[in-house]
């Protein structure tokens, strides 16, 4: 709370702008506030209306304080279903990336208008049937509806819209055209501190904002889901795990199985303290190149989780206080583990390991990425992977299918 | 149960029943582990600045760089990216993307409205203390409360497999159960395509035997993965105790979500907490430990310096005081005691007993303080009027 409150004050003398002409509440809208707004604000109907709202999509938004992002008229509008688009209205230019369930898209407008012609998006496309067989239907409305909330966060993708067609859902994001900080980690085979704590900075912003400011629990932390904007900043993508909780725990298995926490794996029940868990390996990675848990076999990596202290390899050298903190991260009681302790994300923000690091300055995005991403222009995709062709024949969405079904997509 | 497979990883050269779940001699057979040369540094300290290696400047220049550093290192694109020294980096790692893995979602029985309740297959005494020891020191296991272990063991099923030759589950097929043998010789292949091939080869290599005590397909109780190998029965007339994973994610989901609730309600009554926000309750409810006491144990005894609160989740106990025989109170499922410990040092001002064998939720003052800072100040949200008593005479459930 202390934090949210410091970063208002201090910003809006430091940047004027963004702050200085939107309205400041102190307290994040309520559901029922959200609900109205989004009445309010009329959806675009028509594919022309559709297309025309994604191109006045501008990515130069300034970065709000968190308890103004949902304040913003501009982040309003975004992430909310857009009736009329269509996957038709779109080039699909090539594959930006896969997971389990989705395939990523770099895209540009179909037909664009001669000033739209350099704008491009990524848009994320789950076919209906995998995500029905792979019982993730909760979890993509989850994820829908939570990027729509956190639209604006300077660290986050942004949900521009979302559509749905017969057999397919699609989230049409922001292009964060830098790529996976796991290629640079892969390639770099391990960070420096300064990289690590870089990014750690921004996550730990990432994490205060979702737990404290959303209630969301994010759950899978991960060098593959941090991509780099042009800037070399943190875009932290694939909310498909992302769950809003409220005061209570959480049960259903989720994550990547090296940054699983040691309370999902024993189904104890979790809450956002995994997110923390999960912070830990993630900077004991970037500072070693692997995780500290690792196997080939999952299950010898939940054991180790749950039984074993997280150890450092005599190279290359740790320092003290990067040991301090991923130890602070990594400690199976939730009870003592830092971030989930009294004074959450701000007890984080002043561990030695973050010493001299003004904060401000992180979320305004003062600091210079340690890595600025070889983007030549607007669509430049070389710091992606090239991924295969998806398959040219898969199971059909059936009537049977969609009669039990599309009421379960109806939010896209 | 039917469904399909969650594309999990599968390693290659991988035993998925490696381990302690294997019975006889071979503890370590597992094939996947390679074990790592690590250092261990318990005694590093933080408290010293002068090791602090990054150079972080004033607040002026805070704009560049430092102190993560301030040269941008990308030249080309991560293909191009230049390498660091290859020293010290473990030889197998496998260093590809990760996918991440899900389980279906449930929701706890207590709140929707189904009633579900868990299955009870009778078992006997012996077989009850068998499967005690197959089962409770794997870790999915070994950190659950008597209640939950009871339920677990009542919903464990019987799968007779009369012939030899069976397949119990097969490579590269989704996996819903988890075994543990009663009965009879299992052999477990691994063919390194990662699934069971057609002809005669196609099992793989046989790498190891599962006897009575044994258990394996552990994985299936957290998700739907493709199955590690195939498990083929050596013998006839093998038996197996089989559990799926929705009845044990369930049993576990649901005893855990009541308690928590419960706890949060407990929490409500206690005027001491009156002011924390829910979200402080459910904090503390989450780090409350439950004990049980026979009867005739002294929880807390008059004149200790008090260190923890409890609430008494079952059974009875009553409060004593020096000089008076008889109990001065009496406690049932929802009462409270020692919260002031919570407040001051001050001694505690009677002694509280188990009448029966009691199952008590406690929690520290300094885990209290811990996850909420210091107690003074949540104090100070209210007037709250701490009585001389540590008993409160007047405080009702
Ligand atoms: N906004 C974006 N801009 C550029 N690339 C993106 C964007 N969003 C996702 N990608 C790329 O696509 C990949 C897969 O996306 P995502 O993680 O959302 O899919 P998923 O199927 O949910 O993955 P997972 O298996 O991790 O659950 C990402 O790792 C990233 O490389
Ligand atoms: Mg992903």
């Amino acid at each position: 709370m202390a934090a949210t409150a410091l970063l208002q004050t201090t910003t809006t003398g430091r940047v004027g702008g963004p702050s200085s002409t939107t309205p400041s509440q102190n307290a994040p809208p309520t559901a029922e506030q959200k609900d109205k707004d989004n009445m309010a604000a009329a959806q675009p109907q028509t594919a022309e209306e559709g297309k025309q709202f994604v191109a006045r999509y501008s990515d130069q938004q300034h970065p709000l304080p968190p308890s103004e992002i949902q304040q913003d008229p501009r982040n309003k509008d975004l992430g909310r279903t857009s009736r009329g688009l269509s996957v038709r209205d779109f080039e699909l230019v090539r594959t930006l990336g896969t997971g389990t369930f989705a395939r990523v898209w770099l895209v540009r407008l179909a037909n664009p208008a001669e000033e739209d012609q350099e704008k491009v998006y990524a848009l994320k496309v789950l076919r209906k049937v995998e995500v029905i067989k792979l019982k993730q239907v909760d979890h993509v409305n989850h994820e829908r509806s939570v990027l729509a909330d956190v639209a604006g966060h300077p660290f986050i993708t942004t949900l521009i819209t979302s559509f749905s067609d017969h057999d397919s859902l699609y989230m049409l994001l922001d292009y964060c055209p830098g790529g996976e900080v796991f290629s640079y980690l892969r390639k770099a085979k391990r960070f420096d501190e300064h990289t690590a704590r870089f990014y750690a900075a921004e996550i730990v912003l990432i994490l205060e904002f979702l737990h404290e400011s959303e209630g969301v629990a994010y759950r899978d932390l991960k060098p593959e889901n941090l991509l780099l904007d042009a800037e070399g900043h943190i875009k932290l993508v694939d909310f498909g795990f992302a769950k809003r909780l409220g005061n209570r725990e959480t049960y259903t298995l989720c994550g990547t199985p090296e940054y699983l926490a040691p309370e999902v794996i024993q189904s104890m029940g979790h809450t956002t303290a995994v997110d923390w868990w999960a912070l830990g390996i993630l900077i004991y990675e970037f500072l070693t190149g692997y995780p500290p848990f690792w196997n080939s076999n999952p299950i010898e990596i939940y054991k180790q989780i749950v039984s074993k202290p997280v150890l450092f390899p005599t190279e290359p050298a740790i320092s003290p206080e990067a040991k301090d903190i991923i130890r602070q991260f990594c400690t199976v009681d939730r009870s003592h583990r830092l971030g989930n302790i009294s004074g959450r994300a701000e007890r984080v923000k002043s561990h030695p390991f973050f010493r001299g690091v003004y904060w401000d300055d992180v979320y305004y995005r003062k600091y210079r990425g340690p890595i600025i991403p070889p983007v030549r222009y607007p669509g430049d995709a070389q710091c992606f992977d090239q991924y295969p062709d998806e398959k040219a024949e898969r199971e059909p969405y059936d009537d049977a299918m969609k009669k039990q079904w599309d009421d379960h997509f109806k939010d896209f | 149960m039917s469904g399909n497979t969650f594309p999990g990883r599968r390693g290659t050269n991988s035993n998925p029943f490696s381990g302690s779940t294997l019975s006889g001699e071979s503890e370590q057979t597992s094939l996947g582990p390679i074990s790592k040369v690590m250092e261990e540094e318990e005694n590093d300290t933080v408290t010293s600045p002068a090791t602090a290696s990054f150079n972080f400047a004033g607040k002026g220049s805070s704009t560049f760089g430092s102190p993560f550093g301030g040269d941008a290192s990308g030249q080309g694109p991560p293909s191009s990216f230049k390498q660091s020294s290859t020293d010290g980096f473990p030889a197998h790692y496998g260093m590809g993307r990760r996918t991440s893995v899900s389980a279906e979602s449930l929701n706890p029985t207590a709140s929707s409205n189904d009633n579900w309740t868990p299955p009870f297959h009778r078992k006997t005494p012996d077989q009850i203390t068998r499967l005690k020891k197959s089962i409770f020191n794997n870790f999915l296991f070994s950190h659950l409360d008597d209640e939950q272990s009871s339920q677990i063991l009542g919903a464990l099923v019987e799968k007779p497999i009369p012939a030899k030759g069976i397949k119990v589950i097969t490579q590269g097929d989704q996996g819903d159960f988890f075994y543990v043998v009663e009965k009879g010789i299992f052999e477990i292949y691994v063919n390194p395509a990662g699934s069971l091939q057609p002809g005669p080869d196609g099992l793989g290599k046989k790498v190891a035997t599962i006897e009575p005590g044994g258990s394996f397909g552990e994985l299936a109780l957290m998700y739907n993965a493709p199955r590690a190998a195939t498990v083929m029965s050596a013998e006839p007339g093998c038996l197996l105790w089989a559990l799926d994973r929705i009845t044990f994610r369930r049993i576990l989901m649901d005893s855990t979500f009541q308690r928590r609730r419960l706890y949060e309600s407990f929490l409500e009554e206690v005027p001491l907490l009156s002011t924390l926000t829910k979200y402080e309750r459910s904090k503390i409810a989450d780090a409350l430990e439950t004990q049980k006491y026979p009867a005739g144990t002294t929880i807390i005894q008059e004149g200790d310096v008090g260190e923890a609160f409890y609430l008494l989740e079952s059974g009875e106990a009553e409060v004593y005081k020096k000089g008076t025989p008889n109990p001065v109170k009496h406690y049932t499922k929802g009462d409270y005691f020692g919260e002031l410990a919570l407040l001051n040092d001050a001694p505690r001002a009677a002694s509280v007993v188990s009448k029966t064998e009691v199952k008590v939720a406690t929690l520290g003052k300094d885990g209290f303080q811990r996850l909420l800072g210091p107690v003074e100040s949540i104090m100070r949200r209210t007037k709250y009027e701490p009585g001389v008593e540590v008993i409160d005479p007047l405080h009702k459930k």
